[in-house]
């Protein structure tokens, strides 16, 4: 697909969310993946500041555990507190510099163990205030484009009004309930991962595989299902099992 | 960024002993957000709840009829896992909570704040904030109050932990960034047939006894090189810990 259709996709899916009732969670996941497709990047993180505005990963272009550790990572050192705290982007960043590895001596080192050879970091703004930040990681040193510096800082605004416009709550009050929402979501949905991969005996990666499939096929939100599963009250015999390993 | 205030009241409510001796933390906290009255319930399994702190007679009322009822802005906070603010209660359409209505007119509350204290689908309980006045909580405030409630949530969850020498357990609010530590907490649920939220006080446990990280012991139990018994224990080493059957 060419890059304007690829866009304009995106743009098409922004819409949707705001005339449907969608799953943020998920809508970050895809928008994570776009990003992906893209920009010149191998993957690509969505971070939300918490109530100690500690970084929290709401969402990644794969939900690889160890992907989702190693933005985790950034919730104290790495390019995407710097850019949080600062309002400023912060792109082309190289981990072998050793200014790099000196600055955030545990981020730097553990990004390159997983491939990645420069990273970017896009703030997500609400008017003045910065609510998080876009981690964007390649495994290429080529420097981050203009046009995809520019196209980044769009993507990081629409996954800033997807958070902020989601009506999964039947009456919001305020942003910062609806940024709350969306940090226990995620919680609740790595609880569930490792409910379904102990009844399964699979790994919690697979676990989450199967269950996303579940919830696209059958139209559920996948935080609204993952909320019914903790509560015990949705039967996860209906979710069809990954094989097992053991 | 937590106000000199809310600092001191953290304090304060790492050196307490329990929440039973705690009106004066309570007191102090309510001070500090600039409400009228603070209440503090507890989720004791299914759904009932336990008030536990308040500093008001009109805030307990409040939280009573809430608890009774079952629906308010505590219930709504505690189902959603996402504060709900009211800052002026005459100008919630009655649809939104038809019976809280009629059965609250009577009391001194005009504004209230609930913050619900948990960790994702694990639910401790509410921290809520009244005020006999209508108008919002600063930003400061309600940060203030966030980080309150999530103090709360750490001394109810890892209660059981402390209580063995009166320290608290090693794990920080930090370790709770780690999608690790929740998916151990899903597994461990399973393992032991238990609700989430004694599966996370196993696994604090376990870290605790053995002087390793929660972090540590969540990768451990994640890539299943550890499976905690049902005392709590790795393979059945190591002393039993009490923990209590409260959901």
């Amino acid at each position: 697909m060419a890059r304007e259709q690829e866009i304009t996709k995106v743009f098409v899916e922004v819409a949707d969310s705001l005339i449907d009732d969608f799953d943020l969670i998920d809508f970050l996941q895809q928008l994570s993946e776009r990003c992906v497709e893209l920009l010149d990047v191998a993957a690509c993180g969505v971070l939300l500041a918490d109530e100690h505005d500690v970084l929290q990963v709401l969402a990644a272009s794969d939900e690889d555990t160890r992907l989702l550790e190693l933005f985790a990572l950034q919730h104290d050192q790495g390019p995407c507190v710097d850019c949080y705290r600062s309002g400023l982007p912060r792109t082309s960043i190289n981990l072998e510099d050793p200014n790099a590895q000196q600055a955030w001596p545990q981020f730097a080192p553990a990004a390159r163990q997983s491939g990645f050879v420069s990273t970017n970091a896009i703030p997500m703004r609400l008017r003045r205030k910065v609510i998080g930040a876009l981690g964007l990681f390649q495994t290429s040193g080529r420097p981050l484009s203009d046009a995809d510096a520019t196209l980044a800082q769009a993507l990081a605004d629409v996954a800033t009004i997807a958070i902020l416009q989601q009506r999964t709550l039947a009456h919001s009050e305020t942003e910062r309930s609806q940024l709350q929402y969306a940090l226990t979501s995620r919680i609740v949905l790595e609880q569930v991962k490792g409910i379904l991969a102990e009844r399964w005996q699979v790994t919690t990666d697979e676990a989450f595989v199967a269950f996303r499939a579940y919830a696209r096929a059958h139209h559920h939100q996948l935080s609204h299902l993952a909320r019914l599963i903790a509560d015990g009250a949705f039967d996860t015999e209906q979710i069809p099992r990954p094989p097992q390993h053991r | 960024m937590i106000s000199d205030g809310m600092a001191e009241v953290l304090r304060l409510l790492q050196l307490d002993v329990g929440f039973d001796a705690a009106a004066e933390v309570a007191a102090r906290a309510a001070e500090t957000l600039g409400v009228d009255g603070l209440t503090v319930s507890l989720a004791t399994g299914g759904d009932r709840a336990e008030l536990m702190w308040c500093t008001d007679q009109a805030a307990g009322r409040f939280e009573d009829v809430q608890l009774t009822l079952g629906e308010g802005p505590g219930p709504e906070a505690a189902r959603t896992g996402a504060m709900v603010l009211v800052p002026d209660l005459a100008q919630v359409r009655p649809e939104r909570w038809p019976a809280l209505n009629g059965e609250t007119s009577g009391l001194d509350v005009r504004a209230v704040f609930c913050f619900p204290m948990g960790i994702g689908a694990i639910r401790v309980g509410v921290l809520t904030v009244v005020r006999r006045t209508v108008g919002p909580l600063t930003d400061g405030q309600v940060g203030d109050a966030q980080v309150l409630a999530h103090a709360l949530t750490g001394r109810a969850l890892g209660s059981v932990v402390a209580g063995l020498d009166g320290t608290v357990p090693a794990d920080s609010a930090d370790t709770l960034l780690h999608a690790v530590v929740h998916q151990a907490t899903g597994m461990v649920s399973v393992q032991l047939d238990v609700p989430l939220s004694q599966a996370l006080l196993r696994l604090r446990a376990h870290a605790y006894s053995s002087g390793r990280p929660l972090t540590d012991i969540s990768r451990d139990v994640v890539a299943r090189r550890l499976r905690l018994d049902h005392n709590g224990n790795d393979n059945g080493n190591g002393n039993p810990l009490p923990v209590s059957d409260k959901d």
